[in-house]
């Protein structure tokens, strides 16, 4: 009886084998199926559909199966300038080695390359997007894969073009290794929680390289931001880890390397900050910690608010910037400590390469400019740097304890 | 002479006059949130006696402003919202329709979309399934 039973599980097991091993459809214009949606419906959840090189100008696709839809050769998909191009909503599905081009533009409804809906388990891979309103849109969704990724597209007009990655509402999602250029933000977070943004390139967005809203315990490393519009925005969250990302380049008049707005308990480390309007920009924001990140040639390297407490900002460098720190208020609730400031003119006598004097990181005409911005005019003007002298010696507008107590003497070296 | 008086003093009038400006997305930021705004379905705008100007990419936001100590209520000349149903195009924000529901995702998810007239809102309130509010049951919303 045992054996009867073992013999029936093996054939069991092998024909289950066959069925998930899944069956291949091919889809192209020489093949016996011409159609992406064609295939679609015929395939069965855990089969493949092949698409061949070829142009597929198929209105809405939408996938509701568990399959893999893989292109060879980079076969385009073209929205036509009319249509949202691929629409998913199941579990397990992986779509892959496709060129989405040309989608719809809608001002009330959010047309994208791919949209992803009330989904799970979905792998989007080595896709090319161009010219696209938004590019890989994810609402509700969770466990998703984005990566190797680039999406390309030139609006004009900032409106009229949409987010690069668009994630709303969603949790324990991978971002890996994507190229963002020329959408709104580069990457769009509100109310996404427990998800990974790693090693990807975001350049020359309309507006944010990388904008989060409302979304906590989230981590973003090894990013490169370079040439947005407005920088990169971090905004109502808390438990955000900023690592080794790199700002470069984000000038305007609104125009920040990171806008901090309302963050508790973050950790901004081993970022670096080049040539920004502002460095960082931080308002209404507790709790977080900043070390051991780079500011070379910033207009203001950080602009701390007075609605800011308990941050602690420790062994960072800040070289060649015009304002290393500014602030609007002479309430200090921050602690400033051990950082370099290549402005620094104190002196070590105990060559324990911590300077001797406490370093004042806010010029005076730093302060006057924040109340008045057309001031800076006057800026590097002699008398302006007679006033910085006189103010360092007897400070009136500056607030006293702003000050670092412990600054190094020599620029840290983090590589 | 008489002439010249008048046209004089016209001219003091009208220039004396208060005038609210169109939003500029992609170049203004909220005066709350720092956003740059982008939406031409949302944004607000609240101008003072003194000719101030604030701008808002959405509703809570000048909410948020006007119910701080930051400007005295009665020192607001204009209140305005944009009109949902017509991009970039400004309202009275105390005079308007407002639908809040979670399918309107607007800048700062207040979820709320500001209309001029019933015909305007009421293909949306359908669609969205909305609650429809006035400007006095919008302003207890965020309070």
């Amino acid at each position: 009886m045992k054996n009867v039973q073992f013999i029936f599980l093996i054939i069991t097991l092998t024909f289950s084998a066959e069925s998930l091993a899944g069956k291949i459809i091919r889809v192209g214009a020489s093949e016996e199926v011409t159609r992406i949606k064609e295939a679609i419906a015929l395939a069965l959840p855990g089969d493949t559909v092949l698409v061949q090189p070829g142009v597929y100008r198929e209105g809405n696709i939408i996938i509701q199966k568990s399959i893999a839809l893989i292109g060879e050769g980079y076969p385009v998909l073209d929205g036509e300038n009319k249509y949202e191009i691929l629409t998913v909503h199941t579990t397990n599905a992986i779509i892959k080695g496709l060129r989405f081009i040309d989608t719809g533009i809608g001002s009330i409804e959010d047309k994208a390359a791919i949209k992803i809906l009330d989904s799970k388990n979905i792998r989007v891979l080595n896709n090319q997007f161009e010219n696209t309103f938004f590019g890989i849109y994810l609402a509700n969704s969770s466990h998703i894969w984005i990566e190797n990724n680039e999406l390309k597209s030139d609006a004009e007009a900032e409106h009229q073009i949409g987010n690069g990655i668009h994630l709303w509402k969603c949790e324990h999602i991978t971002i890996n290794q994507n190229k963002v250029r020329g959408h709104r933000d580069g990457i769009y977070f509100e109310f996404v929680t427990n998800s990974l943004i790693t090693n990807n390139h975001s350049e020359g967005n309309m507006r944010y390289g990388l904008h989060f809203m409302f979304s906590h315990n989230d981590e973003y490393r090894n990013n490169t931001f370079i040439n947005n519009g407005a920088g990169v925005a971090v905004m109502y969250t808390k438990g955000v880890k900023m690592i080794n990302n790199r700002f470069e380049h984000n000038w305007g008049s609104s125009a920040y390397g990171l806008l901090l707005k309302d963050i508790r308990d973050s950790f901004v480390s081993g970022n670096v900050f080049v040539e920004n309007s502002v460095g960082i920009f931080m308002e209404g924001s507790s709790r977080n910690e900043f070390k051991e990140n780079e500011f070379i040639k910033n207009g203001y390297a950080f602009k701390l608010q007075a609605s800011c407490d308990d941050n602690v900002i420790e062994r960072n460098n800040f070289q060649q910037n015009t304002f290393d720190l500014v602030t609007n208020g002479s309430l200090v609730l921050n602690r400033i400590e051990s950082n370099y400031w290549d402005r620094y003119e104190g002196y070590d006598l105990n060559r324990d390469q911590v300077g001797d004097v406490p370093y004042r990181p806010i010029s005076m005409y730093g302060m006057i400019v924040e109340r008045m911005p057309t001031a800076v005019l006057l800026w590097r003007s002699f008398l302006v740097f007679l006033l910085d002298r006189a103010e360092k010696a007897i400070p009136v507008l500056t607030p006293e304890n702003l000050k670092d107590n412990l600054p190094s003497m020599k620029a840290y070296d983090f590589n | 002479m008489n002439k010249i008086i008048f046209f004089l003093l016209l001219v003091i009038f009208i220039s004396c006059k208060v005038k609210p400006e169109p939003l500029q997305y992609g170049i203004d930021a909220c005066y709350a949130c720092k956003m740059t705004l982008m939406d031409e379905k949302f944004g607000a705008e609240m101008v003072t006696r003194k000719g101030k100007i604030y701008k808002f990419d959405d509703v809570n936001c000048m909410l948020g402003v006007y119910h701080s100590d930051f400007e005295s209520q009665q020192d607001i000349a204009h209140l305005l919202v944009v009109n949902f149903a017509k991009p970039t195009q400004f309202i009275d924000a105390t005079n308007s329709w407002y639908l809040k529901s979670d399918s309107i995702r607007t800048p700062m998810a207040s979820g709320i979309a500001a209309f001029a007239t019933q015909e305007e809102y009421s293909p949306f309130k359908k669609k969205w399934k909305a609650i429809l509010m006035s400007w006095g049951e919008t302003n207890t919303q965020f309070k």
